[in-house]
């Protein structure tokens, strides 16, 4: 660690590292922001990257159902329609919720916690620019698809698949060899490379969130996005190890004729289903905690109630997480599973509906006497309580193995998990885009577009989705391309198709304002425009890249509360500061092994598609990986001392607010 | 447990590891031992029930071994147990539910080939073998 | 501040102590060694997945197989090699303890020898699971001869000959002729000059004269490889990716040895006693999962009635 002070990181001289080589951590601009550690610009850029990919995966629902509005249509073929659902899938799970929830956990959880930054700053770049490989990948299938089609890439197998159309969840033995072409192996190998992304971050929000806290900050007073933001952190630990197994067995099967999944060779194509939803069941819990701790922030700010029953939601919280691992055949009813199993693992997931309905309770004991203010935030979020509440309705219709056995592979089950993904966590994360962009930019986005937004968003969904569920009870089945027009589904296609163009329009609406939002001049507000309760809101917005001028000393839960409105003033630590600030060195290395790992997979892309070499480029991809993690540890954390302001003590709130009498919280 | 070393003197450290080490050296022999005595119990003419119970037991007691002593947990916060017993539950769990659900009925009748068992030794006529 | 006070030491050569452990951690549990507590916890979900794989199929498959070709995995197995790597990799545990002991006790010395001791023990064990793979991926043939006496009875009788098979056939025949010369046949086809051989130049000749009936139905022990079987495939995952996070430990120490001869972890020697720790925990850990896997892949095959072929 040097000892060099400057005031900004652009007079920095030239650092050397560890291996003698300059250190990039006087740039500014582009090579800036590829070589920052900063957790917040990290989170800047999941957060870019995560609503351009809710737009594409958007756009291809929207052809789904533009295909759909209409009986026997032939707009797009059949192979494409399986491509764009399994795309859609596949990107609004990996590239669109995951990162735009990773982008929250970067920015928040340090903030909220009272610490400097993450616990490896280099390791949280490194699961960015490997997000980035992953998400490449995906989409660089749809450009392989065009060279297919124009007769310059043309696979071995004969196969004309290069865009994934297996299935979000790739059953075997529809994704061996024989039946799927190269767009299984681009799928495979970018939810390998998205896998080591997320649990590189799960560690690291893991270490941070247990180690880094300010001092007083005991688990009991953590902001509650925090604790879901550390259960779902351990959900991700414990739940891709078995995707990542199941994927290398596909994989080894197709490229190897190993004997996993094969049916000619001895496997069970069961067998991947139940690893699959091993993984697969956790990971819709991955989904929607942090929306869930989102919420949890949301209602007490606009309520000015602290959350009602905290020690409980967090172990509601807790208990999801467990019980989420328990009940991940109940995506097999129809498999001929066996009465024990079946129903075991039936009355496990009614027992998962537990803990999240006594958070719903504690959601509405939250806003029960509380004075509510109907900011745009609060009306994602009670959207989502509502609309989350609906989606577990038709959740535990299917939790019945009877009732599910007709359920099953209809659009019911389409119903129920939009419900839940988009009332549920869309509703949630755009609550979080809304609330956090004044501290993450410093400007407030357009509050009367963003009401617009939230009804177009809700009723677009409802119009979308709730037709869904009677489309679902009356017969039609998923994954169907087309549809005879004799069996009563026509007009409710076409409402679901209008309202899907609604809720595009309104994500679309928001997106752009955000857009204008981001490089406005003229939105500015200032720190604490919410009148919030904990500790990001007591910092300057934009928030100044060291963080706290000097770090807190928590005593009590929503400590900026206390201090603004219950006189209970934060005390911060006294340490000398006139050195400055240490702050950790920027690298190239993350990036270079990201890098790594897109050549990897594109290398074995290719190899499958005959393309002779590219064995050896997927090596040399692995050899990149290998030799920027050597870098990366011989070069050294390194660090500079960042000059701070030199009162203790952060801006005060807004005047006008800080007179509201307030019930006192408690601990 | 290292910030705890942090603040001990040099001696006291020293004092420590020597203790530790002479742990480390009965643990190596009793480790050998118990490989020992696992392979030598599957030869002998015990019903398959101790056989699989030896196993496991002598594993899981080695397996406990190295994790309490050659991994130190045993010397560190107990919350690093925690977190690693819980990762092994949940991963022994996730194995004895698998187990259970997939079985031999399952499968195909047609693939199974219970005929074509080979022979391992042969008899003559008169009762004496041949190979 | 108004102006920047920049104190020139551009390189890290005066660097104090690891950043990380500077900063108080909020449980008093090193930050790093925190981090591979967590992914160890992780990696046992990893192994345990690939070992569910194989138990599961060794359930549905009690053969070993899919059952068109059996397995004979106690024929495969050469449980002296496997428990011979065991014990290696235990003793290397073992070495590496003293390392990470080493280290603590600020002896860069010793712990490079120990070092040195895992390393070498280390390879030992992936040799022995090289020549292990290979030895299986070759595999042995079997043949089964089938004599029908004079009697009308039918011997069957596994020969384990070597891949010559005709040999192998000649060889069966002169045995069973010293004991049985009179089940020597002469069929209708025999020329006036084989008919003038002795019996035992006959039987050199034409060994198939040997009965009325020797008919080789060959059985075929095949080799274990990847493709041919359930077993295999599950297998050769299982122990090749714990291979490779052997191969991976292997690489790691060599560079911390290689390290301790630059200089700077004497200038940080609680911080290197961090990094060897962790890599220790790494070692002990995939130690801890072949522990596992030897028990419950090659020990439990020799249970009588787990395997129902023996």
């Amino acid at each position: 660690m040097s000892s060099v002070l400057v005031n900004d990181k652009a007079e920095l001289p030239v650092l050397r590292s560890g291996l003698g080589l300059p250190r990039p951590d006087r740039f500014v601009g582009v090579r800036d922001w590829m070589t920052t550690v900063d957790h917040k610009k990290i989170g800047v850029m999941y957060g870019a990257a995560a609503c351009f990919f809710f737009l594409v995966g958007g756009v291809e629902a929207l052809t789904i159902r533009t295909q759909l509005a209409r009986p026997m249509q032939h707009i797009i073929t059949a192979q494409l329609y399986n491509q764009l659902f399994t795309m859609h899938g596949t990107t609004m799970i990996f590239l669109g919720v995951m990162p735009l929830s990773a982008a929250f956990f970067n920015f928040v959880v340090p903030l909220q916690i009272g610490a400097r930054d993450v616990a490896f700053p280099r390791l949280n770049a490194f699961s960015l620019w490997t997000f980035f490989a992953g998400a490449s990948l995906l989409n660089v299938s749809w450009f392989l698809q065009v060279l297919n089609i124009i007769g310059i890439l043309n696979p071995v197998d004969g196969r004309t698949d290069i865009v994934p159309g297996g299935g979000w969840f790739g059953y075997a033995s529809l994704t061996e060899r024989p039946y799927t072409g190269i767009g299984t192996d681009v799928w495979v190998l970018s939810l390998q490379i998205l896998g080591v992304a997320s649990l590189a971050a799960a560690f690291n929000f893991i270490a941070t969130i247990i180690n880094l806290r300010a001092p007083g900050m005991t688990m009991m007073r953590l902001p509650v996005f925090c604790w879901m933001t550390l259960v779902t952190s351990f959900l991700i630990i414990f739940a891709f190890p078995p995707i990542t197994i199941a994927l290398g067995e596909l994989l080894f099967d197709r490229t190897f004729q190993t004997n996993f999944f094969r049916v000619e060779g001895g496997g069970q194509p069961i067998f991947w289903q139940h690893l699959f939803w091993v993984f697969g069941h956790p990971e819709v819990y991955i989904l929607v905690l942090p929306a869930m701790g989102i919420v949890s922030e949301v209602l007490p700010t606009f309520s000015r109630k602290p959350l009602f029953g905290y020690p409980i939601i967090v172990f509601s919280g807790a208990v999801i997480g467990l019980l989420g691992f328990a009940v991940w055949s109940h995506h097999m009813f129809a498999t001929g599973l066996g009465k024990v199993a079946t129903a075991a693992f039936s009355l496990l997931t009614m027992a998962i509906a537990v803990p999240t309905g006594v958070k719903i309770f504690n959601w509405v004991g939250t806003l029960w006497g509380g004075r509510i203010r109907y900011t745009v935030p609060m009306i994602f979020s009670l959207g989502f309580v509502w609309m989350f509440m609906l989606g577990g309705f038709s959740g535990i219709m299917h939790s019945a193995a009877p009732a599910d056995a007709e359920q099953h592979d209809s659009y019911f089950i389409i119903a129920h998990f939009h419900y839940v993904l988009l009332g549920g966590i869309l509703l949630g994360l755009l609550s979080g885009i809304y609330y956090w962009v004044p501290k993450i930019f410093g400007k407030m986005m357009n509050q009367k577009l963003g009401y617009w937004v939230a009804g177009m968003v809700i009723v677009g969904f409802n119009v979308t989705f709730g037709p869904m569920h009677y489309l679902g009870l009356i017969g039609m089945t998923r994954r169907t391309y087309t549809y005879l027009g004799d069996k009563g589904w026509n007009d409710w296609n076409m409402v679901c198709t209008i309202g899907a163009y609604i809720l595009g329009l309104g994500v679309f609406l928001c997106f752009m304002d955000l857009l204008v939002t981001v490089f406005s001049k003229n939105r500015a507000c200032g720190p604490d425009p919410w009148n919030a309760r904990t500790l990001e809101w007591s910092l300057p917005s934009p928030v100044p890249a060291y963080n706290f001028t000097r770090l807190p000393i928590v005593s009590t839960r929503d400590a900026w509360w206390m201090d603004k409105h219950a006189g209970i003033p934060i005390e911060y630590d006294q340490a000398d500061v006139s050195h400055g600030v240490h702050m950790p060195s920027q690298s190239w290395m993350p990036m270079g092994a990201g890098f790594g790992f897109f050549m990897f997979g594109i290398g074995i892309v290719l190899m499958s598609a005959g393309i002779p070499y590219c064995g050896y480029l997927a090596i040399t991809g692995l050899a990149t990986v290998t030799f920027f993690i050597y870098l990366w540890a011989l070069e050294g954390p390194g660090g500079y001392h960042l000059a701070v302001p030199a009162e203790a003590t952060p801006p005060s709130p807004t005047p006008a607010r800080s007179h509201t009498p307030v019930s006192a919280g408690h601990h | 447990m290292s910030a705890e070393v942090h603040h001990l003197s040099h001696a006291e450290l020293l004092d420590q590891e020597n203790k530790r080490y002479h742990a480390f050296i009965n643990l190596a022999l009793f480790l050998s031992v118990f490989t020992g005595v696992e392979i030598v119990v599957i030869f002998l003419p015990f019903p398959p029930v101790v056989l699989f119970t030896t196993l496991i037991t002598v594993s899981l007691v080695k397996f406990v071994c190295v994790i309490l002593w050659f991994m130190h947990l045993i010397y560190d916060a107990p919350l690093l147990l925690i977190l690693f017993v819980g990762g092994m539950l949940l991963a022994a769990g996730t194995m004895v539910a698998l187990l259970n659900l997939l079985a031999r009925s399952d499968v195909d009748p047609a693939v199974l080939h219970d005929s074509g068992v080979v022979i391992h030794s042969a008899t003559r006529v008169d009762g004496t073998s041949i190979s | 501040m108004s102006d920047a006070a920049v104190i020139a030491h551009a390189d890290d050569s005066h660097a104090p102590a690891e950043a990380h452990a500077e900063h108080p951690t909020a449980t008093g549990i090193d930050t790093k060694k925190l981090l591979m507590w967590l992914f160890l916890a992780s990696d046992c979900m990893f192994f345990g997945t690939l070992i569910s794989t194989h138990l599961v199929y060794r359930k549905v498959y009690p053969y070993g197989s899919n059952e068109k070709g059996i397995i004979d995995i106690i024929k495969t197995f050469d449980i002296q090699l496997t428990s011979f790597s065991t014990f290696i990799l235990l003793m290397s545990s073992f070495l590496m303890a003293l390392a990470v002991s080493a280290m603590h006790k600020g002896q860069i010395k010793s712990f490079r020898r120990a070092c040195i001791g895992v390393m070498i023990f280390g390879l030992i064990f992936l040799t022995g699971q090289v020549y292990e793979f290979t030895h299986f991926f070759d595999g042995h043939a079997l043949y089964t001869f089938s004599v029908k006496t004079p009697q009308g009875e039918t011997i069957s009788s596994t020969y384990e000959g070597p891949a010559d098979q005709v040999r192998a056939k000649a060889d069966l025949a002169r045995r069973l002729y010293a004991e049985h010369s009179d089940w020597m046949a002469l069929p209708a086809t025999a020329t006036a000059e084989e008919k003038a051989l002795t019996p035992a130049a006959q039987l050199k000749l034409h060994p198939d004269w040997m009965v009325t009936a020797m008919k080789q139905v060959k059985v075929e022990k095949p080799s274990l490889s990847m493709q041919n079987s359930v077993f295999g495939s599950t297998f050769f995952l299982m122990t090749g990716t714990h291979g490779c996070h052997v191969a991976i430990g292997v690489l790691w120490l060599a560079s911390m040895y290689l390290y301790s001869f630059t200089g700077r972890m004497q200038k940080n020697m609680h911080g290197a006693a961090i990094d060897i720790e962790i890599a220790g925990l790494y070692w002990h850990f995939v130690d801890i999962v072949w522990i596992v896997i030897f028990t419950a892949v090659y020990l439990v095959e020799y249970i009588p009635g787990y395997n129902p072929t023996q």
